[in-house]
């Protein structure tokens, strides 16, 4: 016998939230300030919301800042399809749809408390981090050395470009930066994300270590921490997936057995094994 | 903020999918409402050399038109092909499976010679400018281009399907004309149309063309499958899918 | 539980009583072939089918298109519900698992109200097969006859149907039917032979296996060539997704009206076998390959699907739709778990 839910809600109902401010972090990258007219958002670092724009459509989007944030939630959104081109349209004051936050594969906020944390980040990878990072760093005494490592594409690719000079210039963190090609003004290192990776190797042995950026990343990450034999419970990766329902029931972003939306987007490395599809 | 200046010119073709706006009846009233109409020669006497967006019906099969095209094109910021002349070529592509000279004189006769009666091969609109959205078939289909004009007017990508036919076909809970004895085009064709000529007992003609990876080994398997020669299945492809890669393999 | 045995005439009277009060949806024929309809009429009404082109639990359940909200531009959203009570009459055992399962999907997790509110308000009065259409393999998908998940079930002994009730709501609404007489022993012997020669009649393919073993199976089959082999000649054409009783998986689309104040988001049916269906903005497609979507149903249905529900009962019922609807003859699971089995073996 099927049961009647008691709780009546909409799982597809966005919820409307407004624009406190909209800017663009470089060419392609707007962020959004966005605070919830009713119930404020509750999330945990790694979960991601459904950003709805009405008669356009949704897109999945992780959010960007940590829950340690308080005034609203951010967002961090790249014009690549039909509705993140809309949103790049909107402007303080504006409304737009919300669904979530979503995902129970998130990062290890609890787990990593006492112990090193190496991000790993490569272009876009940065905003999803920067939830956990902001996190740690609002509460830097829960947790041993934080050690972040980004890679970007070229110099106007950078962004949050306040905050990566705030971090370069903490001494309780350890930042450290490279871009794919260097421009002539470029002072910094040269080369993709995981030459970094020796930079720091003696902190890497029992450390967790959050992975992010685009797809093609994660085998080269993979490759690159192997040879320190790392248990791979320590490692996590944010599994980018076309979560169009975000509630498990649409398929599209299903790995294997796993949707995405419901037991990601963060996966440990350990629990990959069995989802071939996933790298 | 000021409505779209709107567009519709026409080469080779019928004006069959011009007749479908036309037929769009109360809908006609909201496009018209919602965007300029400046030049329409099928609906309309003005004309316009300022336009948003340029609706194009019908294929490119004279050099003339080349040039034609390429001025229209340079005007506008969109460029529409609509229906399957200007999206693929259409049934005017047929032409290019023969000698121009015999096509010309078995149309014209006795006049073929006449200089307004030259002809070139024929080309989709794509094979001579840049296109920037495609509407489907042979006639388009009314609910779709209604969609996508929609949708291009909000600034939105309009969602075309990858997928085949079939799978609008089955959606609607056709019998499979395969069953019947039809050699139906819909596992390889572009699906949109809402599978409009299988639900009523018609086999797909491929008016809407190939999806993006048509399996044609697959085609050739069935073909066998169901007692028929590749030939056949070659013959039903020429029809919208002359001088096509996917016809000729 | 009540059992009622009642003569093809009254169960005829019963029918059209109900279609009075409610819309009552139920198989009629298709030219040569059968389909659930709304019925204005018992007449219509074909209970000898031997499988309805769509799956009735899909078709009224989670229709090919529906609304899911509407909105207005820079406003608010408002869920869009259909709960219309309604019939379904004489869906076979198979597709009653396969709606069994899929009530499961939509009310787990995650509660689905669009899909669950019209199952609430429906009625389910299953019938078993009198006619086995020419690919069903129901039996071997444990699928072939029906314990539970119906309010009534119906089994045709001849001159007159048993109506067994499965809920309070079945009992209700055999109440109605006048002319309904306690089923005696005798029927009941029966139906048992219906159920017992049903088991060999729903059995034109035979899988050599238990289906609970399927899981196993493939735990050791995701690099076997014929996953290469099959979709080869594969058209991606999703016929196999949209016949399915079982598949599940919708894509999402808005539209807009004309004045561009009002919105409308719709869901409809997808196919894991389509190109694109894992395509994200960006264009990067996660399933790009015939062969790896070709074996991602296999999965989905031997596998990935009876874990996640935690059942012994795989996510595919033996309708056989599959079979009859692939025209390049790839899609059967019976032959490819077969094969899996002839080259892997059982252990």
């Amino acid at each position: 016998m099927i049961k009647q839910n008691t709780v009546e809600k909409d799982i597809y109902l966005p919820q409307l939230a407004t624009v406190k401010k909209a800017a663009m972090l470089n060419e392609t990258e707007l962020y959004l300030h966005l605070a919830m007219d009713g119930q404020p958002l509750d999330y945990v670092p790694g979960q991601f919301v459904e950003v709805s724009l009405a008669g356009i459509g949704e897109a999945p989007v992780t959010i960007a800042s940590s829950p340690t944030f308080k005034d609203g939630f951010e967002l961090v959104i790249r014009k690549v399809g039909t509705v993140t081109n809309a949103v790049h349209k909107l402007q303080p004051g504006d409304k737009l749809g919300i669904r979530g936050a979503f995902g129970k594969g998130v990062y290890p906020v609890e787990e990593a408390k006492g112990r090193n944390i190496i991000f790993i980040c490569g272009g876009i990878g940065l905003v999803p981090q920067r939830s956990f990072i902001n996190y740690v760093l609002d509460n830097r005494a829960d947790y041993g050395d934080v050690i972040i490592l980004l890679g970007t594409k070229c110099q106007s690719q950078r962004f949050f470009l306040d905050e990566l000079k705030a971090w370069s210039q903490r001494s309780d963190i350890q930042f450290i930066e490279t871009v794919d090609q260097g421009e002539d003004c470029w002072k910094g290192n040269v080369g993709v994300v995981t030459t970094l990776i020796p930079k720091i190797k003696s902190k890497l042995a029992s450390a967790v270590i959050p992975v992010c950026g685009p797809p093609v990343m994660y085998k080269f990450v993979l490759m690159a921490l192997q040879e320190y034999e790392l248990p791979h419970e320590n490692i996590y990766l944010n599994l980018e997936r076309k979560m169009k329902c975000g509630v498990g029931k649409c398929g599209h972003c299903q790995i294997n057995h796993s949707y995405v939306c419901m037991d990601g987007p963060v996966f440990k490395y350990s629990d990959l094994g069995v989802m071939p599809e996933a790298i | 903020m000021s409505k779209p200046r709107i567009a519709i010119f026409d080469f080779a073709c019928c004006e069959g999918c011009q007749l479908q706006i036309v037929n769009l009846e109360e809908e006609l009233l909201d496009l018209i409402d919602a965007v300029d109409v400046v030049e329409w020669r099928e609906a309309m006497s003005e004309q316009s050399h300022e336009y948003d967006i340029a609706i194009i019906e019908g294929s490119i099969t004279r050099p003339e038109d080349e040039k034609r095209i390429e001025v229209i094109r340079s005007r506008a910021k969109i460029l529409i092909a609509l229906g399957a002349c200007a999206t693929i070529g259409g049934v005017n592509k047929l032409k290019n499976n023969f000698d121009l000279a015999d096509v010309k004189k078995c149309v014209y006769g006795k006049s073929a010679d006449m200089p307004h009666l030259d002809t070139a091969l024929t080309k989709a609109l794509d094979e001579v400018v840049k296109v920037d959205y495609k509407i489907h078939g042979c006639p388009i289909d009314r609910k779709e281009f209604t969609y996508i004009v929609r949708s291009l007017l909000m600034g939105k990508t309009p969602d075309i399907p990858l997928y085949p036919v079939c799978v609008e076909c089955k959606a609607k809970g056709n019998p499979c004309l395969w069953d019947e004895g039809q050699v139906c085009l819909g596992p390889i064709i572009r699906a949109g149309c809402g599978a409009r000529c299988p639900s009523f007992g018609f086999r797909c003609f491929g008016c809407r063309g190939y999806v993006d990876n048509p399996n044609v080994n697959a085609a050739k398997d069935i073909i066998e499958k169901y007692g028929l020669t590749t030939d056949v299945l070659k013959s039903k492809m020429l029809l919208f899918g002359s001088m096509q890669e996917p016809t000729n393999a | 539980m009540t059992i009622k045995k009642i003569s093809k005439d009254a169960f005829g009277k019963f029918v059209d009583g109900l279609i009075k009060q409610q819309k009552v949806m139920g198989p009629c024929a298709k030219g040569d072939r059968f389909e659930f309809e709304q019925l204005d009429s018992s007449s219509q009404l074909r209970l000898d089918y031997d499988v309805t082109l769509r799956p009735p639990n899909r078709k009224y359940f989670l229709p090919p298109v529906e609304t899911l909200l509407t909105c207005e531009v820079g406003g608010g959203y408002q869920s869009v519900y259909d709960d219309t009570e309604f019939v379904l009459l004489g869906i076979h055992p198979y597709d009653l698992a396969a709606l069994n399962q899929m009530d499961q999907i939509f009310s787990r997790d995650n509660y689905d109200t669009h899909y669950m509110k019209r199952r609430l308000a429906a009625t389910i009065i299953a019938c078993d097969v009198v006619t086995p259409s020419k690919d069903v393999f129901a039996a071997s998908m444990g699928t072939a006859t029906a314990e539970a998940g119906f309010d009534v079930l119906l089994t045709d002994i001849g001159d007159s149907y048993l109506m067994e009730t499965g809920s309070p709501k079945g009992e209700k609404l055999i109440e109605k039917a006048q002319g309904a007489v306690d089923a005696a022993a005798g029927d009941l012997e029966k139906r048992k032979n219906i159920w017992k020669e049903n088991q060999g009649r729903l059995s034109k393919h035979k899988l050599n296996c238990s289906s609970s073993y399927l899981p196993k199976l493939l735990e050791k089959a995701y690099s076997h060539p014929v996953w290469e082999e099959k979709a080869k000649t594969c058209f991606s054409c999703g016929s196999c997704n949209q016949v399915c009783p079982t598949c599940y998986c919708f894509n999402v689309q808005d539209d807009v009206s004309w004045d561009f104040t009002k919105g409308t988001r719709q869901r409809a049916w997808d196919g894991c076998l389509l190109d694109g269906f894992t395509k994200v903005a960006g264009e990067h497609e996660f399933r790009k390959k015939r062969e790896d979507r070709f074996r991602h149903r296999l999965y989905r249905k031997g596998k990935y699907v009876p874990e996640k529900l935690g059942t012994k009962t795989p996510a595919c019922v033996g309708c056989g739709r599959c079979v009859s609807a692939c025209l390049p003859d790839i899609a059967n699971p019976v032959n490819i778990y077969n094969r899996l089995i002839d080259d892997l073996g059982l252990e």
